[in-house]
């Protein structure tokens, strides 16, 4: 930009008439540049240069030539038009593209902020902001808990089948795992397990996959023929469970005690 | 003079240039605002916010609440009265002096580890909130036998200028109704 300039005024500088002319627009151009924001200036520097090569240098040029060969008087008739044709042709040059990069800039900024706001971790997790999907969760797993630890000597297979509509993936086998090692137990000693769910907090939840905390408590019953009355004891769990949604409703997919 | 120099066919096409770039850069500063704002006075976000603020404030708080260190009972305790509010703030309060002499004769230190913990009820215009939270808590006596217990607790949160502070804190009942 610089170097434009300086050739413009030294191809000038032969008529001090013209010269006097161009002055006042170096310091427009100055001074639209130094209002600018710096974020703006950078982005422009390059632009301008290309844009204003052939608007200013090349059609002034051929102007400037013209009025030194038509001679003196001439030449201050076209110094006093020079001035007012091209201020508001740089000013709609400058606006326009100071305009472009304010619309550029604002757009950029609000898009930033909009996609800070929607991917933040909170704003992704729908637990409890989706009251209905929340408690849906909640619901499908603490029953399915409830029904998978609870064991009467009378429902062997039931335990098993609803284990099958309850558990998916590393559940599942944890939980046939677990009950071949219990099962002989459960059946010698005529144990009932019963299990409820206490709490249930859902921490993450989104479209089809969640994370809850649940509170357990398991009673097991032993019915002892010797004893009149059945000894019960209670035992409380804490579980973290990942349930995924699948077809119709939540299944449990991974079992952690806590 | 200089009129048939400047040609309009030159500055013409080049202004048109510039006027779409002004409404497309124009068109898509606009949609992007609306985006923008969407997500800005999205409630849900505001609330899922407030959510995991007192979830953190709130296993914080259970895991001060379970840790004392005999040696520095009246930090201990200070952390403890800064982490409550309300009802179990004046527990703690008067409960004081009492509890310091017990924990300094029984020269235990206890420290404790959030394993999980989860909102369950939130009540953002009120400033209330309702955790679970399942905790390790290891006891160490003074002939340096530690022991873990792992524990359920039901807290209370309520939101004092703008900090979520227990204001409630218990086991769960182990063995009692259920309750959702």
């Amino acid at each position: 930009m610089t170097r434009l300039l300086r050739r413009t005024t030294t191809a000038r500088s032969t008529e001090p008439a013209t010269d006097g002319g161009e002055a006042p627009e170096q310091p427009e151009e100055t001074a639209v540049a130094t209002t600018r924001t710096p974020a703006v200036a950078t982005t422009r520097t390059p632009a301008v240069a290309a844009a204003e090569a052939p608007g200013d240098a090349a059609p002034e040029a051929p102007g400037g030539a013209t009025t030194l060969v038509e001679g003196e008087p001439e030449a201050t008739d076209g110094d006093a038009e020079v001035p007012v044709r091209s201020f508001p042709a740089t000013w709609q040059k400058a606006a326009l593209v100071s305009a472009v990069a304010a619309l550029l800039l604002a757009g950029s900024a609000f898009f930033h902020g909009a996609h800070q706001l929607t991917s933040t971790s909170s704003a992704r997790n729908h637990a409890l902001t989706d009251a209905g999907a929340t408690a849906r969760v909640g619901g499908d797993v603490g029953e399915g808990l409830a029904r998978i630890f609870s064991y009467t000597p009378a429902s062997d297979d039931a335990v098993e089948r609803s284990a099958g509509t309850v558990l998916a993936g590393r559940a599942a086998r944890q939980y046939a795992d677990l009950f071949a090692q219990v099962r002989a137990k459960l059946v010698e000693q005529r144990i009932t397990l019963s299990t409820q769910t206490v709490r249930t907090g859902v921490i993450e939840l989104d479209e089809d996959s969640a994370r809850l905390l649940v509170f357990l408590d398991q009673t097991s019953r032993r019915d002892d023929a010797r004893q009149d009355e059945p000894t019960a004891t209670s035992a409380a769990a804490q579980l973290t469970v990942t349930a995924k949604f699948q077809g119709e409703r939540w299944l449990i997919v991974d079992i952690k005690a806590r | 003079m200089t009129r048939p120099v400047r040609t309009p066919a030159g500055i013409r096409p080049a202004l048109a240039v510039a006027l779409v770039l002004t409404l497309a850069a124009g068109a898509s500063a606009a949609w992007a605002g609306r985006d923008w704002y969407a997500a800005a006075h999205d409630d849900s976000a505001a609330y899922a916010v407030q959510r995991d603020e007192a979830l953190a404030a709130g296993e914080q708080a259970v895991q001060n609440l379970n840790t004392l260190d005999h040696k520095r009972v009246e930090q201990g305790l200070d952390l403890w009265e800064s982490s409550t509010t309300g009802a179990l703030h004046e527990q703690l309060v008067e409960g004081r002096k009492e509890f310091t002499g017990q924990v300094r004769a029984a020269r235990t230190v206890t420290t404790a580890r959030v394993l999980s913990g989860a909102v369950t009820e939130l009540d953002d215009r009120a400033g209330r909130a309702r955790l679970l939270v399942a905790l390790r808590i290891t006891v160490t006596t003074p002939d340096s036998k530690s022991t873990d217990k792992d524990s359920r607790m039901l807290g209370e949160l309520t939101r004092t200028d703008g900090h979520w502070k227990l204001s409630a804190l218990g086991q769960a009942p182990v063995g009692g109704t259920a309750v959702g």
